[in-house]
């Protein structure tokens, strides 16, 4: 991990030498095979490297020479030392091989196989691919840094709509920094994916770094299972989020706003069946019958108004009692109303989420340059979804009200696109099973585009995640995935060009991801850049905490707390 | 020591020497002289040009005394015998041969092949102080130049076989600047088709493992790898 502001772009590489020369084609359409020594140890796995196309239209044209960029995939030996060489570990084979008169500077010979990118075309920011491998002896460069910079990505460092999240794994920290388009990002959405400890939080973190910006102003909202986006605050104070006024416009100070979860509610007049029967499980049939119309009938007569648990209740009486004087004699629904009004009462008037006045105002959490952390850590499973669930429902119904011209002020009003993060993002959309959230998240997923909703998914299991939700994430993140379930799973959702990074997935360490998808031009592997805040999502120190419990102070104390309560005879009636 | 001289040759690389009789040289090599694996130079005659000898003399100058030799190694001994077989008829025995015909020559000898292994050039100072001689250069494999039928061949001082083996080679090598331990002729005696060479090889790391021990493991890579393919492989 590296600091983003050591970005300085070296000058064009005077001359470039060819590493290799092209041997012919390899084991599928779209590969070919070169040979190289490789003395410098640059042909990493992974690394880019190109020919020289001519081709009759940019002859005519007299356009620059195509490059036609490609990736090292694998390296096969052609020529090692022997076995019998390597029978000395303090003996190089070098030295074996100086000795029986062998040259030795240049002894090892490799095969590299390379799958065709193509050449990039600026009119369409994509790599176009020449339909066919390079010819024998053609000679094989390896990409400069400076080329690397403008076709890999979308945007440049620092641009409006711009997102460093880091430098390409391959060269030097900070030689080709990795910029996500963050038009893209917002548009088609958004999942960073990884098993736990190789820095989901903190690559994501890095992102809404990003996206507070001076140039990129966002609107952010985060939903923070565990609280580890407090530290996120210190953007408030840190320079990097802050622009001066030029006369024009007027300055900028990134703000943030962290709810801590007994901040978090929801009124309960946002609340809809569906959110009821997760609130409410295993209700019976009649109950579910009389909640339904029950709610249908308060919201009948609040006229949009807000209304609260005394409203339901009030309702829940009324319709039992009309169906009872409908229905005549034989059909006593009293006892299933009072059960009902029994569990509406224990589920709501105990709560502090649900409220019946009070909730999230859109405008409050949703504000351009405003990052807001929703903390959820405290609030029970079912109860984080339909937190969600209704979020997300207010705020596209809110979207799609004003992009259509329904609404021109109040609270449905939210004139700006909106980016949505939401941690654990498996237990909002849960593979095989429907909970309460999945229907809208998916809904928003689909048609967010249209109205201005990016959504970023993070997840640890990927295999949990429901597939249709995953595969709607344009931009995959994908950091080190241990678990072979999740691996296939990912494998399923990622588009076909960057299958062959996945075999690295393994590999990976903590802080190195593969970025696929829309906001870059090609599937990368990335270093994180280091964050400018703190990082929260530290494991806790076990070892350490235990060792403070011996430490002098806190044994005093805790002698204390352990002191047997036995000492003062006096009050033993017993004796 | 000089011990024969060159009667014949096999290829470019592949001398007969015949060792001297008794009254050939001052000294008779003994059979220790002449053993298996023997390192051994012959003088190779490289003369200046008519023209060069000029140049010499134009400048006045004394030409330095350097002498090219051409480094071998004894793999094979034969003992030539013509009278083996001939049973006919004989006027005397050796001894009255030798008593009443001085000048009948012997038609018995010792050949012994030798393997050219490189070349190596040497100042020979003007006192001709055998211990002070100086490498001028040293280089393993094929010579260019080949030998001459009726040369001198002598035995090898440790020394002499120490020069031949640890130099600096301005070609390459891990480490060029410094002198290292070089046995660049392996390859062409793997090459050579005969089922003693490999025995050679042998003989001759024992030799350099005595020269160089600081060495030691650097060559016990080259000796198991030989061994276990002539004693091992070939047994098994």
């Amino acid at each position: 991990m590296f600091d983003s502001s050591q970005f300085v772009f070296p000058p064009a590489h005077a001359a470039r030498r060819p590493v290799g020369i092209t041997k012919g084609p390899g084991e599928t359409t779209h590969e070919y095979t070169f040979v190289s020594r490789d003395e410098n140890q640059v042909l990493k796995n992974g690394e880019y490297v190109y020919y020289e196309l001519a081709d009759a239209e940019t002859m005519a044209s007299g356009g620059p020479v195509r490059r036609v960029l490609g990736r090292v995939l694998k390296r096969v030996p052609v020529q090692l030392y022997p076995d019998t060489f390597l029978a000395e570990p303090e003996i190089s084979p070098s030295m074996v091989a100086a000795m029986v008169g062998y040259d030795a500077h240049a002894n090892e010979l490799f095969e590299l196989h390379v799958a065709i990118m193509g050449y990039y075309d600026a009119r369409t920011d994509s790599f176009i691919n020449p339909w066919i491998p390079p010819q024998s002896g053609k000679q094989i460069f390896l990409a400069d840094d400076e080329m690397l910079t403008n076709v890999l990505s979308r945007k440049k460092h620092q641009d409006m709509g711009s997102a460093t999240i880091g430098s390409l794994l391959t060269r030097t920290p900070a030689a080709v920094p990795i910029v996500l388009s963050v038009k893209d990002v917002v548009s088609t959405h958004m999942a960073i994916i990884a098993s736990t400890g190789a820095g989901k939080s903190y690559l994501a973190s890095v992102v809404i770094e990003e996206l507070m910006q001076p140039h990129n102003r966002a609107c952010v909202l985060i939903v923070d299972p565990h609280g580890e986006y407090g530290t996120l605050d210190q953007i408030m104070n840190d320079p990097h989020f802050e622009e001066e006024g030029d006369g024009y416009g007027s300055g900028y100070r990134a703000d943030v706003r962290i709810y801590k979860p007994e901040q978090v509610k929801v009124r309960i007049s946002t609340l809809n069946m569906g959110d009821m029967r997760q609130l409410l499980p295993e209700m019976t049939e009649k109950q579910q019958y009389l909640l339904n119309r029950a709610l249908r009938k308060v919201r009948e007569g609040k006229h949009g108004h807000p209304w609260g648990v005394a409203d339901l209740k009030q309702a829940i009486k009324s319709v039992a009692k009309q169906k009872n004087d409908d229905e005549g004699e034989g059909s006593d629904d009293s006892s299933t109303a009072h059960a009902l009004t029994w569990r509406v009462e224990q589920r709501f008037e105990q709560s502090f989420t649900f409220d019946d006045t009070q909730h999230l105002d859109l405008d409050e959490i949703f504000k351009p340059g405003q990052c807001t952390v929703l903390q959820l850590n405290e609030i029970d499973d079912r109860d984080q979804q339909v937190i969600v669930a209704t979020l997300l429902r207010r705020l596209y119904q809110a979207r799609m009200a004003t992009e259509r011209g329904q609404v021109h002020s109040g609270e449905s009003y939210l004139p700006y696109p909106v980016f949505v993060l939401l941690e654990e993002a498996h237990h909002f959309a849960p593979g095989g099973t429907e909970v309460v959230s999945t229907s809208i998240l998916k809904q928003v997923l689909a048609e967010g585009r249209k109205f201005g909703i990016g959504v970023g998914l993070i997840s640890q299991r990927p295999g949990k995640l429901d597939a249709d939700v995953l595969s709607q994430c344009q931009t995959q993140c994908i950091m080190r995935i241990v678990n072979e379930i999740d691996q296939k799973s990912v494998g399923a959702a990622i588009e076909g060009v960057g299958r062959d990074l996945l075999d690295n997935l393994p590999a990976l360490s903590k802080g190195q991801v593969i970025v696929a998808g829309a906001a870059v031009n090609t599937p990368v592997i990335c270093r994180v850049r280091q964050r400018y805040t703190q990082h929260g999502g530290e494991s806790v120190d076990a070892p350490d905490m235990w060792r403070k419990y011996f430490s002098r102070n806190s044994a005093e104390s805790q002698r204390r707390v352990d002191a047997p309560l036995n000492g003062n005879k006096g009050f033993n009636l017993l004796r | 020591m000089v011990i024969g001289k060159i009667v014949k040759s096999d290829s470019h690389i592949n001398y007969v020497c015949q060792i001297f009789g008794p009254h050939e040289w001052e000294i008779q090599p003994r059979p220790a002289d002449y053993a298996f694996g023997r390192f051994v130079r012959v003088a190779v005659r490289s003369l200046p040009t008519d023209e060069t000898e000029n140049a010499w003399n134009m400048f006045a100058e004394e030409p330095p005394a350097t002498t090219t030799y051409a480094v071998g190694v004894i793999y094979n001994t034969i003992l030539q015998n013509p009278a083996y077989g001939v049973l006919g008829p004989r006027l005397s025995n050796e001894t009255q041969v030798e008593m009443f015909s001085p000048d009948y020559i012997s038609e018995k000898a010792v050949l012994t092949y030798i393997l050219v292994l490189g070349m190596m050039e040497v100042r020979t100072p003007g006192d001709g102080g055998q211990a002070s001689q100086e490498v001028v250069t040293t280089m393993q494999g094929v010579p260019s130049l080949s030998l001459e039928l009726d040369s001198q061949v002598e035995t090898m001082s440790d020394e002499e076989v120490c020069n031949f083996h640890y130099f600096a080679d301005p070609a390459g090598g891990p480490d060029s600047q410094h002198p290292y331990l070089h046995m660049g002729y392996l390859p062409h005696i793997i090459n050579q088709p005969n089922s003693l060479l490999p025995m050679v090889t042998l003989r001759i790391i024992d030799q350099l493992e005595q020269l160089f021990p600081q060495n030691q493991s650097l060559l016990s890579i080259v000796k198991r790898n030989f061994a276990w393919r002539l004693k091992v492989e070939t047994t098994g």
